[in-house]
């Protein structure tokens, strides 16, 4: 009786509270909805909010989501670089999970921060063309995130208006609408942008112009296009793939090739675009050029369609690129450097100038007939030798040495020491390890150098030294030593260039067999001609995939290349990433380096299901939609 | 207390306390269709009673049986899916006590007269394969693990052969796998399971296999 009577009390209480004005006390600090929009000022600090939630895949872009650089921005140093064949971690051999690359709970929300802006653009007093601009921005937004949305879960809910609860939860559940619905409308919202939004912005704000949409477009089609055309190389079942809410016929690959080919052309004869020093005098050159490129693409202000910017070192505001991935040599005070380790599977990749148009796969032997031969260092085979650490790797493509920093090359006025062990004198292979030997007065040591802190290869102590051979360069910069904490790291990303348009431009011809043949190939040879090729190739598909390997190797396209055609089940089938490994031959008299191919240490093999070509929707209990295949 | 209680009643279901086994069987010669642990066919079974018809799923060992002892007695709708074997139809099976489900397949492949050997510096398979629809083989292939649960999925070593044809019953497919050439993962005096297989060339389809073999290298 007694807590009734209290239960009772508390009620009367509350009602009372709650009559009070209190709740209705607008905050001083704040600024409240209908005045922020009601001032053009605030209308831009809307803008500045939706475009930071944009889904940009840059340097603070990893499997758990995008800016990693507030709070806890300790990820390990892990990119998405490392689920590929691109590159590993030092020490985690983690492969792709369920939870991995969702974006569900922000791409609604920024979709709903965008509707609110949509609804409300009639109503503000601005001028035509500030309301046609808002109208092209806000139709960018909503498509680079529906494209988001449509490259990780298919069809989604396709929310085009601001949602009112009215004491009916079922009505805001909006069904999933058809994968083929999903990019139309994505596609439908890059023409909406193109066609309102101007050539640039009069103060050259990093905002979308009518070229980033087209951009935008180009990447969008093309991703649409090889799910239609690839798509039965996976083939899934299940309710998802019954009511078409994944998967696209094979039929509509040639839409979206067309629209892919019309937007990159259209970018590329506007004549305001163009590729950064694109014919450099030498290899040499080449390899300078395209490394400043990435150090500061505001450099390239023809190449660089869009850009992210970091504006200052600091939470939110930095990212860590030049922390994780320095080598360890040049770790200015970090404890966990040299996460980022290239592949050898991607090094083989890249072209030679001496035998152009084909992939070059290192060869470390005389015979040279063993490329697939990872069992580790043979005494009977007779291997190359080099006096240069690096010599094995000449003829290879300029931007090899501009991605990553090869064995005995400088960076940072050091020469960069990467070694795994040396053959004895008496022809015994000393690997990843040991004590050091006497070779009459000189003490050799296994990874190099005397002190850890001398070399950058090998030695697992911190997980610091590269496990394949080289170190990482693109995107770091070598004339700024970055301070080792959290976020210090200031360098500016770009999102869309000039390169990957003329990319989507030769693939979509050659996968479709449509536009024109000619200008697809020269698309392909001015990017190989700016990397220092003299030789032009023809335009195949092998080509031209190729050739996005190496040119965009590690902008972070390569993971979704191989969702969208439909290749990760394939090249990741129990997949056994590899290193290059130069050792030191003690057999010869001066001591030359030798190289040897073989299986990453203490990697695991890696399979992608076919499952992952589609992450699970989140919450299906509660907002009752179909879910993935399998999931 | 009172709250203690209510909490306390709504926990306390019974444990799943009935069991279901069973083998896929070949319909045709009624033996075990041999199967993949990981990446192999898998029955999708929803309990009845409940609006959510949330999809749960078995695996199956390699010699085609599989069990799960911590299942609730119930009715139950189940299907084996995205198998080595010819689709089936979903049943209606009441799960009580011990429940033996068995189910009767066609499989895609039969791999017949599988002989494994080790000749030499080499480890040699032969064997003819029979298919049972007329899609194509798409490739065959002999695998080799330590343990034995060698499948396509699980191996360290493979030698496959294209085939995207119809496979020739009476021909004697032979492959082959080279010791020396393989001494990071088979290395001499340590034992190794070695399995062929085939896989047809349909959506989702899973690979078909002889018995595992154990050879000391």
């Amino acid at each position: 009786m007694k807590l009734t009577k209290h239960i009772f009390m508390l009620l009367v209480l509350l009602t009372a509270i709650s009559c009070d004005n209190v709740l209705d006390k607008q905050p001083l600090d704040k600024l409240q909805g209908e005045n922020l929009f009601s001032n053009p000022e605030g209308v831009k600090l809307y803008m500045a909010n939706l475009y930071y939630q944009l889904p940009v895949e840059d340097f603070t872009f990893f499997r758990q989501g995008f800016n990693w650089n507030t709070g806890d921005p300790n990820n390990g140093g892990f990119a998405p670089a490392m689920i590929t064949d691109e590159a590993v971690h030092t020490e985690f051999g983690d492969f792709i999970g369920n939870d991995d690359f969702q974006w569900w709970d922000q791409g609604y929300k920024l979709i709903r921060d965008t509707n609110i802006l949509i609804d409300i653009i009639p109503t503000l007093d601005v001028s035509e063309d500030e309301t046609k601009a808002l109208v092209g921005e806000s139709a960018f937004i909503r498509a680079y995130a529906y494209f988001a949305l449509a490259k990780r879960y298919g069809g989604v809910p396709l929310i085009t208006a601001v949602q009112k609860y009215e004491g009916d939860v079922e009505a805001l559940k909006v069904p999933r609408s058809t994968e083929k619905e999903t990019w139309d409308f994505v596609l439908k919202e890059c023409d909406t942008a193109i066609a309102n939004l101007a050539d640039s912005w009069p103060g050259g704000e990093r905002r979308a112009t009518k070229w980033v949409a087209y951009a935008l477009k180009s990447r969008a089609a093309l991703h649409a296009a090889s799910l239609a055309k690839y798509g039965e190389r996976a083939p899934i079942s299940g309710t998802a793939v019954d009511q078409k809410l994944v998967g696209l016929e094979k039929s509509a690959a040639a839409e979206y090739y067309k629209a892919a080919i019309e937007a990159s052309e259209a970018i590329i004869s506007s004549g305001k675009f163009a590729l950064y020093k694109p014919s450099p005098a030498s290899p040499e050159e080449a390899a300078e050029n395209y490394r400043k490129l990435f150090e500061d693409p505001n450099i390239a202000p023809t190449e660089a369609i869009f850009i992210k910017g970091y504006a200052r070192p600091g939470s939110g505001t930095g990212h860590n690129y030049g922390i994780w991935f320095q080598p360890n040599q040049t770790a200015n005070g970090w404890p966990h450097p040299g996460r980022m380790n290239p592949t050898l599977d991607l090094i083989d990749a890249y072209e030679s100038y001496t035998n152009p148009g084909q992939s070059a796969p290192v060869t470390t032997t005389v015979a040279g007939n063993d490329v697939s031969d990872y069992n580790g260092f043979d005494p009977a085979k007779n291997y190359k030798r080099y006096d240069d650490p690096a010599g094995i790797y000449k003829d290879k493509d300029a931007r090899l040495w501009a991605t990553a920093i090869l064995p005995g090359t400088a960076w940072k006025g050091q020469k960069i020491i990467i070694q795994a062990g040396f053959v004895k004198p008496d022809g015994n292979a000393q690997l990843f390890g040991g004590e050091p030997i006497k070779v009459g007065s000189a003490t050799i040591y296994p990874f190099g150098a005397a002190d850890r802190t001398q070399y950058s290869g090998f030695d697992t102590w911190g997980g610091n030294n590269t496990r394949t051979g080289v170190s990482f360069k693109k995107f770091l910069n070598e004339g700024v030593n970055v301070a080792p904490g959290w976020n210090q790291t200031v360098s500016d990303w770009a999102d869309f260039r000039y390169a990957e348009i003329l990319l989507n431009y030769a693939e979509a011809i050659a996968e479709s067999g449509t536009g024109t043949a000619a200008k697809g190939a020269q698309a392909l040879n001015d990017i190989r001609r700016r990397a220092g090729h003299t030789k032009d190739i023809p335009l195949t598909i092998d080509n031209v995939v190729r050739e996005r390997r190496v040119e965009l190797a590690f902008e972070n396209k390569r993971f979704w290349d191989l969702i969208r055609r439909r290749e990760y089940h394939t090249l990741f089938n129990n997949r056994v990433r590899h290193a290059l490994i130069p050792v030191l031959d003690l057999r010869v008299t001066p001591a030359k380096y030798i190289f040897i191919r073989q299986n990453i240490a203490r990697l695991n093999p890696a399979t992608f299901d076919y499952k992952n070509y589609y992450r699970y929707v989140p919450g299906i209990g509660a907002n009752g939609l179909v879910q993935n295949p399998q999931y | 207390m009172l709250l203690f209680a209510a909490g306390c009643k709504i926990d306390n279901y019974p444990a799943p306390d009935a069991q279901l086994y069973g083998t896929f069987l070949d319909a045709e010669t009624n033996e075990p269709v041999e199967q993949d642990i990981i990446r192999g066919s898998t029955i999708e079974y929803i309990e009845h009673g409940y609006t959510s018809q949330t999809k749960q799923v078995m695996i199956v060992k390699n010699d085609g049986t599989y069990r799960n002892n911590l299942i609730f007695a119930n009715q139950y709708t189940i299907t084996p899916v995205r198998g080595n074997f010819v689709p089936t139809e979903p049943q209606e099976v009441t799960v009580a006590g011990e429940t033996k489900l068995d189910f009767k397949v066609q499989p895609y492949i039969r791999l017949k007269d599988a002989k494994i050997e080790k000749s030499g510096s080499k480890v040699i398979a032969t064997f003819k394969i029979q298919q049972t629809v007329i899609n194509n083989v798409r490739k065959i292939g002999l695998y080799a693990h330590p343990e034995p649960s060698v499948g396509e999925p699980m191996r360290t070593v493979l030698s496959e052969m294209e085939i995207n044809g119809a496979a020739d019953p009476n021909k004697v497919y032979q492959l082959e796998i080279d010791i020396p050439s393989n001494s990071n993962n088979l290395k001499t005096g340590n034992q190794y399971f070695f399995r062929v297989g085939a896989v047809i060339d349909a959506p989702e389809s899973k690979f078909n296999y002889a018995k595992a073999v154990r050879l000391a290298l």
